[in-house]
């Protein structure tokens, strides 16, 4: 596609430009929470526990307040988006990797490997992600690797499906007959032949699927399958301040909002995308 | 048209069948015994109506679906049963294939130059070094200019897009090409010229063609030989002018009356054929076009006719095949009164 009329497609989305603007900002926050965070975010002072947001102590400003043990709330939030977000964009790339390429051999192959690889996705559907998160957490323990095998089993069917449905189109084309007629090896097909056409329909996913997945991080942070104290993370923040909400609703309020800011903002971007990568839609 | 054949027989279709089966009981025979030989610099036109099986038969000689039975020989091998990737590699080198349509042929989000560097690296036909090079002899020899080689195939038109397509075709060199209905899909303006360039390699490069096309007069324009084929049969099988001066099969009678004329004053009566096509699923024991035939007998209906010589080099099946241009005038008449 020419890269002028996708350009002019990105500045006309208004959802792109919105999603665009704050993945962009939280990533770069991901990157340099540590050095933006004003203080150490696990440093306890039971002096000033669950003071009000803008709260002034020894000269240092508490911006979003503190918590039930006197941690600056700005700072663990800061410090709890890179454990959150990067935990969720390397799930996303295994996932999309994974998804994708079994979808891709399903698709191709046809026949009993579709058949095995497509009930597969369903038998994943239908396990509900928390049920399957207690499970793999009881079973091998909370860690980060663990948390992420969850999100891909969780999400790999997407994937799989819509690379499955794209590929059964393209390969009946005469260019794969094509490369088939010259001796081509089924891989060769599948990767070169085939993966460049279906890419767009797995950006828009992948992009989507982000939202989702970080909110499935932050609910087994939540129950504490997830990220493990003491390092923060938003789900956990929440998880911890969830009795203090009735006196002090802003410990539970910032991580809730950083939250609802980065799904809206993934979803937006995928949205956005779908707009600009889909060739029939012209703008 | 000067005649590049020589009588050595390039590639020989023995008996070939593609069945395909519906469920246990119904099987469609798309394909149903065919023979033919192409010889070396010969081109074969293969009509007939949609659906007859044209497109199947070349398919199926490229290996892109398995046949039912029977073999296609290549200089006396049976390409069927190829063991070792090195024989495997020698018969692609040598047969190609063409198809219809520009759209989808060409990988959308290729650029051409690596659409036509596909088959050298696949093949290992040259080196990397070499490659440029070979693309650049092969970009010659179609008329590819070498600004087109960084566009993207939906930046260029039908026939630039089917020159890219016949280009692929050539650069493994091959001495056989199937032409998979090549221009149905272009103005006409542009069919003339992708079939005199086919012609002009085939006189260069002493290549052989299978020409699979529904469209008679072109056909004409480039066969050698012409099979007319109805329901995955060949019943009429000769050289060009044979076939269409000295016509025997009443199916070919209808399809050459079809062919649109301009002389006005030397009127052809058309043949129109009524009903429809006999469904190819489990075909029964007859003639497949007595259903439709303007001169069928009983005997039609209970003895399929056998592809028999009725003149030298010149092949058809039908009971009857001798009283049938006499039979066509009266067609012509009923026809004609039925409008």
């Amino acid at each position: 596609m020419d890269k002028k009329i996708l350009l002019r497609r990105m500045r006309r989305s208004p959802q792109f430009v919105v999603g665009g603007i704050l993945v962009v900002f939280l990533l770069f926050i991901a990157l340099f929470a540590k050095w933006i965070a004003p203080n150490d975010p696990n440093v306890v002072n039971t002096m000033i526990r669950l003071k009000p947001p803008g709260f002034v102590d020894n000269g240092v400003t508490y911006y979003l307040g503190t918590d039930q043990q006197g941690r600056d709330i700005l700072s663990r939030l800061l410090v709890g988006s890179s454990a959150s977000i990067f935990i969720s964009i390397v799930a996303t790339v295994a996932v999309t990797i994974i998804g994708t390429s079994l979808g891709i051999w399903a698709g191709y192959k046809g026949g009993i490997i579709d058949n095995i690889i497509m009930r597969a996705t369903e038998v994943t559907m239908a396990v509900p992600t928390l049920t399957l998160g207690i499970v793999i957490v009881a079973v091998f323990g909370a860690s980060i690797p663990n948390l992420i095998l969850i999100m891909v089993v969780n999400s790999w069917n997407g994937f799989a499906r819509i690379a499955r449905n794209n590929v059964m189109v393209i390969k009946n084309r005469e260019f794969v007959q094509a490369s088939k007629v010259l001796g081509a090896k089924s891989f060769n097909i599948m990767w070169k032949q085939i993966f460049p056409n279906i890419t767009t329909p797995l950006i828009i996913q992948a992009s989507g699927s982000f939202g989702s997945i970080i909110l499935v991080e932050s609910s087994l942070s939540y129950l504490y399958l997830g990220i493990q104290a003491p390092q923060p993370s938003w789900g956990n923040m929440i998880a911890d301040c969830r009795n203090f909400l009735p006196v002090a609703p802003w410990t539970v309020i910032a991580p809730g909002v950083a939250l609802m800011i980065a799904v809206l903002g993934f979803n937006l971007l995928g949205d956005g995308l779908r707009d600009v990568l889909d060739p029939k839609q012209r703008r | 048209m000067s005649d590049v054949r020589d009588n050595t027989t390039l590639i020989e279709v023995k008996n070939l069948k593609k069945y395909y089966k519906i469920n246990s009981k119904a099987t469609l025979h798309a394909v149903d015994d065919v023979s033919f030989q192409i010889g070396c610099g010969e081109t074969m036109g293969l009509v007939g109506e949609s659906g007859c099986g044209k497109s199947t038969i070349g398919s199926v000689m490229m290996r892109l679906q398995k046949q039912t039975a029977g073999e296609v020989l290549l200089e006396g091998r049976n390409i069927f049963d190829i063991k070792g990737s090195k024989e495997d590699m020698d018969v692609r080198r040598k047969m190609q294939i063409v198809f219809q349509d520009p759209y989808s042929s060409l990988n959308p989000r290729k650029r051409i130059k690596s659409i036509l560097a596909e088959s050298y690296e696949t093949l290992n036909l040259c080196s990397r070094s070499q490659l440029e090079e070979c693309l650049e002899m092969l970009c010659d020899k179609v008329g590819i200019s070498k600004d087109m080689w960084m566009q993207f195939p939906h930046e260029l038109d039908g026939g630039k897009r089917q020159i890219v397509g016949i280009a692929r075709a050539l650069s493994v060199n091959p001495r056989f090409i199937v032409c998979d209905e090549p221009v149905s899909a272009l103005d006409v303006s542009v069919q003339a010229k992708i079939l005199n360039l086919l012609m002009t390699l085939q006189k260069e490069m002493n290549i052989s063609y299978l020409f699979i096309s529904h469209d008679l007069s072109v056909v004409k324009h480039i066969s050698h030989k012409i099979a007319v084929m109805y329901l995955g049969r060949i019943v009429e099988l000769a050289d060009k002018e044979a076939l269409f001066v000295n016509t025997l099969h009443p199916y070919s009678l209808a399809l050459l009356s079809a062919i649109p004329q301009v002389d006005m004053d030397n009127k052809v009566h058309r043949i129109v054929l009524k009903g429809d096509v006999v469904s190819p699923i489990n075909p029964k024991q007859q003639c497949r076009f007595a259903p439709r035939c303007w001169m069928s007998q009983p005997i039609c209906f209970e003895k399929e006719p056998e592809l028999c010589e009725a003149e030298p080099g010149h092949c058809v099946a039908c009971h009857f095949a001798r009283e049938s241009r006499k039979n066509a005038q009266n067609a012509e008449v009923i026809s004609l009164d039925n409008k």
